[in-house]
């Protein structure tokens, strides 16, 4: 009889153990659940680009990656045949949330707005820059906005 | 969300140690079968402490590490009042010890909590590690060791005693991590990491030397190597190391006495199971007996081990719960190991990343160290099992570990410190988690597969322990008279030899002289392991951890014939075989001198050095010289008693003298030394019963039948088949010149001359015409007086043949 209730408790000992495994387990699993789910939100927006070259010719690029190079090297994202462009000239990229305008050390510079830049600077819709005897314009699509959950507090 | 989850794991800790502090409590209502018993409380003050202690902390941690990660806490306050409970539960007064330097840890955590910032660590590197340093090289001169025996790496007073490896081993993470987070920003040259690894390596050879400290030894490398590769990504570092150490084991080896025997009882621990390698036999014993289910906490007998408490905490606890619990232990190590990975990848600069990781492989190492020593999956190394075992000095330097951790884990809104390459905690949460398997699949192994064939191990002392507790059969003579029965209480339960002059044949079955005879042939019934059914056997062991209530058995043996040809041989030396001629059933069988049994404890030592051996069953066992006592088997087969040596041959062969007879019992064979030809009696008693019974030699049975609950006395077949040895006629006819007149039984007396004494045989049996069944008799005196030896052969027979 001793030995029954002493085997019921054991049974439940085991039990526990592996609920405080299995309950270890399951958040780990949801929090990486929750990690893909926050990154597949975090879905970089598409960006227009708009170039007119010297010649007066219009060019349009859409991209879905994160980082586009302009440059004169035909190893870049946009590549023009303009003499005032540096091989790798300057960089568009997304991150934190956000697009960014870097100049990638050109020997001509990136103006933004008219105003040369230094740092990377964050980019809007109907921002315009200059690189080398190229302008450019742009437009971010408009994607639904960040869904915050559980992923947030999980963070 | 991360506060309620650390709480909802906190509680099922709670719940886990609960559970198990209620089970230590029960365990002697089942060992002893009963629950009129006085059950233990005292370890319950473990179990409040550490429910105080978890709820204090919790709290704690809420306000002063809101962002911690929520996984470690539960998982290493788990962890410690698991071993609290074992220790407890192996040793109460360790126990409360443990329980003591557990308060003791807990304050320091708390105290300690408020720290939040670890750049100390990295700015006073050098004062701590020198202080670390100078404390371990107080215990080359001031070291002592608190069991009196074995290396003296203690320092301590008044019962006090602190290890101060322990913390260095801490101390060593942080400088390391500070050193090479101070030195990687400048392009590392080979000497940056020589440098530390000549002062280190001095150090940890140093130990290994002076101290004889091989696990310690063994961590500061492992460390050193892990960090220096984090450190520097360089897959050189990890396969130098691993040769560096194969090369320093081989050294050690030669040179280093304490490192040759773990090694050697690594490799061979079957060599010498009661000398060095008893404490890992012992650990294996353990961890077969507690199999997949486990003996329960409390239960089984843990205490078995040497310092079960400390280095075999783990076999201790596999016995306790056997696999299942085992897995869960290993599991929840690879969880510490895992997160406290993922600290170190997510950690705000350098040297918190490294003192992270190095924390996290601390834990890690230490932990397949002393497991894979326990299982023999590596050799014995004296570590702790960090959290679990018993030691102050190692539960403060776990918990210190821990916090270091939390205050790393709560930086989080700081952003990550750059990786420049994640393989190195990748592969070294790889390298530690498939340790961790390794260590379960070990587990396994010996639980499981090699389980049956350690708890049969005469070194399993359980054995006896589990006699105290279950009742062995008794063995009854045929009329089921008691010849030897336990008695007793439970728990005290003790084995009596009713008939003591039987014991050379009987045998004994005692705590420290082990088995002999029939109880140890017999011990299957007689244990309750063969018969029963497998069932029975199943639940036995899982409810109580024991074999089922034992077998009685009923011999052949008639007591009143075996008394009478016990007082026939009083003071005489010699054996004495009466048996049913047909069946083989041996209703006599009497070995002079004898002993008794129930006095062995006192006795012992006499006997073994008596030069008359009273405890070799002369009747089975010994052989004795043979001449003229041959003839009747050679007129049997060839009409005549002078034969060549060939056709002598031919007559050993028909009447098998050339094998040892097959029964339940130790028989030997018989034996030539060039010149004489020596048989036991038993062999010749066979051989006479086939005169006395048409020519055919019977299958010899002692054992006739078990009783079996609910089955009744089942009968136990023989183990030999009888065989014809000559032609009836031939038989009848070869007897008839061996009868005197007015007799009604063949029997013939001889002298035999051996080597080194003479002895004489009496053999005879009942005429073919006996109309009961045939019988057949051996007399055997160490003597020469062959009327002696032919009144008491004719007296027994006369006796059995009067109903």
């Amino acid at each position: 009889m001793t030995a029954i209730v002493v085997l019921v408790l054991r049974i439940g000992l085991a039990v526990l153990l592996y609920a405080f495994l299995w309950r270890v387990v399951q958040t780990l699993w949801q929090d990486l659940k929750g990690q893909s789910t926050f990154l597949l939100s975090q879905k970089t927006p598409g960006i227009l680009v708009n170039a007119q070259t010297e010649g007066g010719a219009e060019l349009n690029y859409h991209f879905r990656q994160t980082e586009i190079i302009i440059g004169r090297g035909t190893n870049c994202d946009i590549a023009l045949k303009d003499e005032a462009l540096s091989a790798r000239h300057a960089r568009l990229s997304f991150h934190h949330g956000q697009w960014w305008l870097e100049d990638l050390g050109s020997t001509n510079g990136t103006f933004l707005n008219k105003d040369r830049i230094k740092v990377p600077t964050v980019i809007i819709t109907g921002d315009q820059f200059q690189c080398g005897n190229t302008f450019f314009s742009l437009r971010i699509d408009q994607i639904s906005p960040i869904v915050h959950n559980e992923i947030g507090d999980l963070q | 969300m991360k506060r309620t989850l650390q709480g909802s794991l906190l509680k099922l800790a709670g719940g886990f140690l609960f559970l198990q502090a209620l089970l230590i409590t029960l365990a002697p209502a089942v060992r002893e079968r009963t629950w009129n018993v006085s059950l233990p409380w005292t370890h319950w003050l473990a179990f409040l402490l550490w429910a105080g202690f978890a709820v204090r902390i919790h709290a704690d941690l809420e306000k002063r590490l809101p962002e911690a990660d929520p996984y470690l806490f539960p998982v290493a306050a788990l962890l410690t009042g698991w071993g609290m409970l074992a220790i407890w539960s192996i040793d109460a007064d360790f126990g409360a010890r443990q329980a003591l330097w557990f308060a003791i840890s807990l304050l320091t955590f708390r105290a300690a909590l408020r720290l939040r910032s670890l750049q100390f660590l990295q700015r006073y590197k050098y004062v701590l590690l020198g202080s670390g340093l100078a404390l371990t090289a107080l215990t080359l001169l001031f070291g002592v060791n608190p069991s009196g025996f074995g290396p003296r790496l203690w320092l301590g007073c008044c019962d006090v005693y602190i290890q101060p490896s322990e913390p260095l081993k801490l101390l060593l993470i942080a400088y390391l991590a500070a050193y090479f987070a101070d030195k990687l920003p400048y392009r590392l040259r080979i000497i940056h990491i020589l440098y530390p690894t000549i002062v280190l390596g001095g150090i940890a050879i140093l130990l290994l030397i002076a101290q004889r400290d091989l696990g310690t030894a063994s961590i500061f490398l492992a460390l050193y190597t892990i960090l220096a590769y984090l450190a520097t990504s360089r897959k050189l570092i990890p396969v130098v190391s691993i040769l560096a150490l194969m090369v320093v084991g081989a050294a050690g080896y030669y040179f280093v006495n304490i490192v040759q025997i773990r090694i050697e009882t690594w490799l061979n621990p079957w060599n010498d199971p009661q000398g060095g390698s008893y404490q890992v036999v012992q650990a294996l014993i353990a961890i077969a007996n507690g199999g997949v289910e486990g003996r329960g906490p409390g239960l089984g007998a843990p205490r078995l081990i040497p310092v079960a408490i400390s280095d075999f905490i783990y076999a201790a606890i596999a016995e306790q719960t056997g696999l299942f619990g085992t897995l869960g232990l290993l599991a929840l190590f690879g969880i510490l190991v895992t997160r406290g990975l993922r600290i170190a990848l997510r950690a705000p600069d350098l040297f918190r990343r490294l003192l992270a990781a190095g924390i996290s492989a601390y834990i890690g190492v230490q932990a397949i160290l002393i497991v894979g020593g326990n299982i023999r999956l590596l050799p014995l190394t004296g570590v702790t099992l960090p959290f679990v075992s018993y030691g102050g000095s190692s539960l403060v330097t776990s918990l210190v570990a821990l916090l270091i951790l939390l205050i790393i884990s709560n930086q989080m809104d700081e952003e990550p410190a750059p990786l420049e390459n994640a393989s190195p905690y990748l592969a070294l949460n790889g390298a530690l988690l498939l340790g961790l398997f390794a260590a379960a699949l070990t587990t396994g192994w010996w639980a499981v597969i090699r389980s049956p064939d350690l708890l049969a191990r005469s070194d399993n002392l359980r054995r006896v322990i589990e006699e105290r507790y279950v009742p062995r059969g008794a063995l009854l003579d045929r009329s089921n008279t008691p010849i030897t029965v336990t008695s007793g209480e439970v728990g005290s339960f003790k084995r009596t030899y009713r008939y003591p002059d039987l014991a050379p044949v009987v045998g004994y079955d005692e705590p420290t002289y082990g088995q002999a005879g029939l109880e140890a042939t017999l011990d299957g019934y007689l244990r309750g392991l063969e018969g029963n059914p497998a069932s029975v056997i199943w639940l036995n062991h899982l409810l109580y951890g024991t074999s089922p209530a034992g077998l009685d058995v009923r011999l052949s043996i008639d007591l009143s014939l075996q008394a009478r040809a016990d007082e026939l041989m009083a003071g005489r030396r010699g054996a004495v075989i009466l048996l049913n001629a047909q069946s083989g059933e041996i209703l006599v069988m009497a070995s002079h001198p004898t002993f008794d049994a129930n006095r062995l404890n006192e006795t012992a030592a006499d006997l073994l050095n008596d030069p008359h051996k009273p405890l070799i069953n002369r009747a089975a066992q010994g052989v004795y010289p043979v001449d003229s006592v041959m003839q009747p088997f050679a007129r049997a087969l060839f009409g005549s008693s002078t034969l060549s040596p060939a056709q002598w041959q031919t007559v050993y062969e028909a009447f098998g003298f050339l094998r040892a007879p097959l029964m339940r019992m130790n028989t030997s064979s018989s034996a030539s030394d060039g010149q004489d030809f020596y048989v036991s009696p038993l062999q010749m008693a066979l051989a006479s019963a086939a005169l006395s019974n048409r020519g055919t030699v019977p299958a010899p049975r002692i054992a006739l039948a078990v009783n079996i609950p609910r089955e009744g006395w089942v009968v136990l077949r023989e183990e030999g088949t009888p065989f014809e040895a000559c032609q009836a006629s031939a038989a009848e006819e070869a007897v008839q010149s061996f009868v005197e007149a007015g007799e009604n039984v063949w029997s013939h007396v001889s002298r035999a001359q051996g080597a080194e004494s003479s002895v004489v045989w009496f053999i005879g049996g009942t005429l073919p015409d006996w109309q009961a069944s045939p019988l057949a008799v051996v007399v055997l005196l160490e003597e020469d007086t062959p009327s002696a030896a032919a009144q008491i052969g004719r007296e027994l027979l006369g006796a059995a043949m009067t109903p």
